[in-house]
């Protein structure tokens, strides 16, 4: 797999060890008998590293994206379909049959 | 709606399998989704692979979809015995079927026997009244005898049941500009207007209907559609852009007798100045050589 998707995992293996520590943090708090307030600062380092990561990973694999402005250069309306319900047979053309040969 | 991208793949196909290379059931595909008329190269490149009897199994359960597309592209290249081979195997691998019956009545009106698909269409009505497809080639037959009045009296009791149908009503507006009834033709611009608000080439058709009935008040509402058009295709409409500085032009000749305030209100120099810029800039990218046409018309528009 290439880059985009191998950062990703990456990304989700920091952050799944963070939410770890954090929990280990808290059982150590419980045992020492003090408030949780907030979890040690490398666990927010790691949070913040694996944030970054996730988010370029996110933006990067799955390749590229498409405009959903309506006015944009791709998504512009530049005819509309052909009324074929109301089409008619009698127009000039029919004069001019092309040579179609059908073999079945 | 057909949008740029599609366009573009549309005419790189057809380029591509024009010229001997592959991709004919793609191009076949586009051309069924996007609803368009290309009948003579429908009609070649279908009937190719449908002569080829590996491509025709290759295709499997759309081999009736391609049968039922090729026989009304040779209906209209007035191939009538293509097409009859057509309906011909579709009538034996699904007997009494309301789509093929459809086919037949759309046979009889391509070889110009419009009594007896009048005749087919009401049998078909009898049993399934309320077929949109049906009702809809009744005004064809109508619009095709040229009697526009009648097509327009059935559309409108089409159009009574089923309200929603914007390519009726687009047709209905289409019928009477081809009568000149242009206040009925706007009518039916704002209910398509009303509907789909994104498309922009409903508000650029009620906007020239606007300035084809004329009067001050319609056009300073079609410069708003102009307008209007603009934002919704991103400044690439040509004919959205010229319309601002023909309204301009008329509105400035109209308001010649009124006194300043009004003049001043009515006139919006900035968006005239700009349409008339990026008219040029257009001109420039995609036709240079008619640039010094356009910046003298333009020139004496402002006068």
């Amino acid at each position: 797999m290439n880059l985009g998707f191998v950062v990703g995992v990456f990304g989700v293996l920091i952050l799944s060890h963070a939410a770890y520590s954090t929990i280990q943090y808290r059982g150590l708090l419980k045992i020492m008998e003090e408030e949780f307030s907030r979890p040690p600062m490398n666990v927010i380092l790691e949070l913040i590293i694996g944030l970054a990561l996730c988010m370029w990973a996110a933006l990067t694999f799955p390749g590229k994206f498409l405009s959903i402005h309506p006015d944009s250069d791709e998504n512009r309306a530049v005819s509309l379909p052909d009324s074929s319900e109301f089409m008619i047979f009698n127009h000039r053309g029919r004069l001019f049959p092309p040579e179609i040969d059908m073999k079945f | 709606m057909v949008t740029k991208t599609e366009e573009t793949q549309l005419n790189q196909l057809e380029i591509q399998v024009e010229n001997g290379g592959g991709g004919a059931w793609e191009y076949l595909s586009l051309v069924r989704k996007l609803k368009l008329r290309r009948s003579e190269n429908v009609l070649k490149h279908g009937s190719s692979i449908l002569n080829d009897p590996r491509k025709r199994s290759a295709l499997g359960p759309d081999e009736w979809t391609l049968y039922e597309q090729v026989a009304i592209a040779a209906m209209d290249c007035q191939c009538v015995d293509v097409a009859q081979k057509c309906i011909k195997v579709l009538q034996k691998n699904f007997p009494g079927s309301k789509r093929v019956g459809r086919l037949e009545g759309l046979l009889l009106e391509s070889k110009g026997l419009w009594g007896e698909a009048e005749e087919a269409y009401s049998s078909l009505l009898e049993d399934n009244p309320l077929d949109q497809a049906i009702h809809k080639r009744r005004v064809a037959i109508s619009k095709a005898l040229g009697k526009p009045s009648v097509a327009i009296e059935l559309l409108n009791k089409y159009l009574e049941l089923f309200m929603a149908d914007h390519d009726a009503w687009r047709e209905l507006a289409e019928l009477y500009l081809s009568l000149q009834m242009y206040k009925q033709a706007a009518f039916c611009y704002e209910e398509l207007i009303l509907s789909q608000p994104i498309v922009p080439l409903y508000h650029l058709a009620y906007a020239d209907v606007l300035y084809t009935i004329g009067g001050i008040e319609n056009l300073i509402s079609a410069r708003k559609y102009y307008a209007a058009t603009i934002d919704l295709t991103g400044g690439k409409n040509t004919r959205a852009l010229l319309g601002i500085c023909l309204c301009a032009s008329a509105i400035a000749q109209l308001s010649k007798g009124r006194n300043k305030e009004d003049k001043d209100a009515t006139a919006a120099p900035e968006l005239n100045f700009l349409a008339a810029a990026a008219v040029e800039k257009e001109y420039r990218q995609k036709a240079p050589a008619k640039v010094q046409l356009i910046s003298s018309v333009l020139r004496s528009l402002k006068i």
